[in-house]
């Protein structure tokens, strides 16, 4: 049974969900060009240890972290300190962008060496 | 050797745990059994899934698969949360009625809803686990060491065996425990779990961008105990715990809870009116 009531709630909820990607799709749009100011940093993953193992990077920035794994296993960047877990298959690169952090020291690891592939961000 | 014995321990442990806990939920219904092949069942779907997430995430070509998949395992992670939180708050309301084979009851507590959800706890326990473990081991037989592939994997085979006997010998020093005791003290190793994955959740959530971190590090207790070591890590994954949480985890975790108790203090009540209009004057529990 279709009320005029809930023919009403129907077109103030699409216009609340179309108004809600509009500002996203627009927030994403003005985020895009400052993306492209970050600084970048460079990790490899070969032979089951990250090089550099101490990354310093500036507090209270944002920046991206390209992260590549020359193999010649499968690894993965994790860290619970800064809220990431991506599998990375031999001769595969990710983007991963990270802070704004605040000063310290903020520990990932690769879980599927989890003896030699250990490193640290250090944010000053 | 010992470190491939470990982490496939390790990444067992968990589902197996979880399953070991539902299995024992199973048979403490006088017809339980019935009941298990959704269990079965549930585990047979989790290897297969597992195996698919394993494929899918080594074959990803670009950010916009890995974000898709991202956002899956994440699906996966708030669903089991949110089905073990369920299923404890229902043992909680229900536990207590058992003892007294109503057949209303069982009938309630046997229905294809309910056993669906322990199929699909099953089933998202064993494919997030498994689909680590199969990466794992693909791995090694990338990186082909001079061990031997022949003896890893017998490393793999003892450390899953382990997982096994570990929940084996729980399950065996739980029985000492009383009906009300075993369900509370399983309650507790589930709701943990549970949020356990949602504070996964949750952090892959913020990794993405989708939910923003509010304050990072709210405080930093690496060095009582690393959430990124191997001790934490188990930790980590069992109650949720982090040594350097964002504000915004903190906060779910907190709400998590709240709401739980909360929940459960306020059934409690209700639930316990019912037993005694119900139940014979000279009857009590145990």
């Amino acid at each position: 049974m279709v009320s005029k009531s809930s023919g009403f709630s129907t077109h103030a909820r699409a216009l609340r969900w179309s108004l809600l990607l509009l500002s996203g799709l627009f927030a994403g749009l003005t985020a895009a060009p400052v993306m492209a100011d970050l600084p970048v940093f460079k990790l490899i993953i070969k032979d089951a240890r990250f090089n550099p193992q101490t990354l310093e990077v500036p507090a209270g920035r944002k920046f991206k972290l390209h992260v590549k794994n020359e193999g010649p296993g499968v690894e993965e960047f994790e860290s619970t300190d800064l809220n990431r877990e991506n599998i990375l298959p031999p001769g595969g690169s990710l983007e991963i962008f990270l802070g704004p952090l605040e000063p310290g020291t903020y520990k990932f690891f690769g879980d599927f060496h989890p003896d030699t592939a250990q490193g640290r961000i250090v944010a000053k | 050797m010992a470190n491939v014995l470990f982490i496939v321990w390790r990444e067992s442990l968990e589902a197996v745990l979880i399953i070991g806990i539902l299995y024992a939920y199973l048979m403490r219904f006088p017809h339980g059994r019935q009941g298990l092949r959704f269990l079965w069942s549930g585990v047979a779907g989790g290897i297969g899934l597992s195996m698919l997430l394993a494929l899918a995430t080594l074959h990803i070509q670009d950010d916009l698969q890995g974000q898709r998949l991202q956002y899956f395992q994440t699906g996966m992670l708030l669903v089991a949360a949110a089905l073990m939180t369920q299923m404890v708050l229902w043992m909680h309301k229900y536990g207590h009625t058992l003892k007294r084979n109503l057949e209303s009851d069982m009938d309630k507590a046997l229905s294809s809803g309910r056993l669906l959800g322990v199929s699909v706890v099953a089933l998202l326990a064993v494919a997030r686990e498994g689909a680590e473990t199969v990466m794992y081991l693909y791995s090694l037989g990338l990186e082909n060491k001079a061990g031997g592939w022949v003896s890893m994997f017998g490393a793999a085979v003892t450390g899953f065996v382990l997982a096994l006997a570990t929940a084996w010998a729980v399950s065996k020093g739980v029985r000492f425990l009383s009906y009300r005791t075993f369900f509370r003290v399983t309650g507790v190793i589930l709701l943990f779990a549970a949020a356990g994955l949602l504070v996964s959740g949750v952090s892959n959530l913020i990794g993405m961008g989708v939910l923003p971190a509010l304050m990072e590090p709210v405080w930093n207790t690496s060095m009582i105990l690393d959430s990124n070591g191997r001790v934490g890590a188990i930790v980590a994954a069992l109650t949720g715990y982090r040594s350097q949480p964002s504000l915004m985890l903190v906060l779910i975790y907190a709400l998590y809870w709240a709401a739980a108790l909360g929940w459960m203090k306020w059934r409690r009540g209700g639930g316990r009116t019912r037993v005694r209009e119900e139940s014979q004057p000279s009857r009590s529990s145990a």
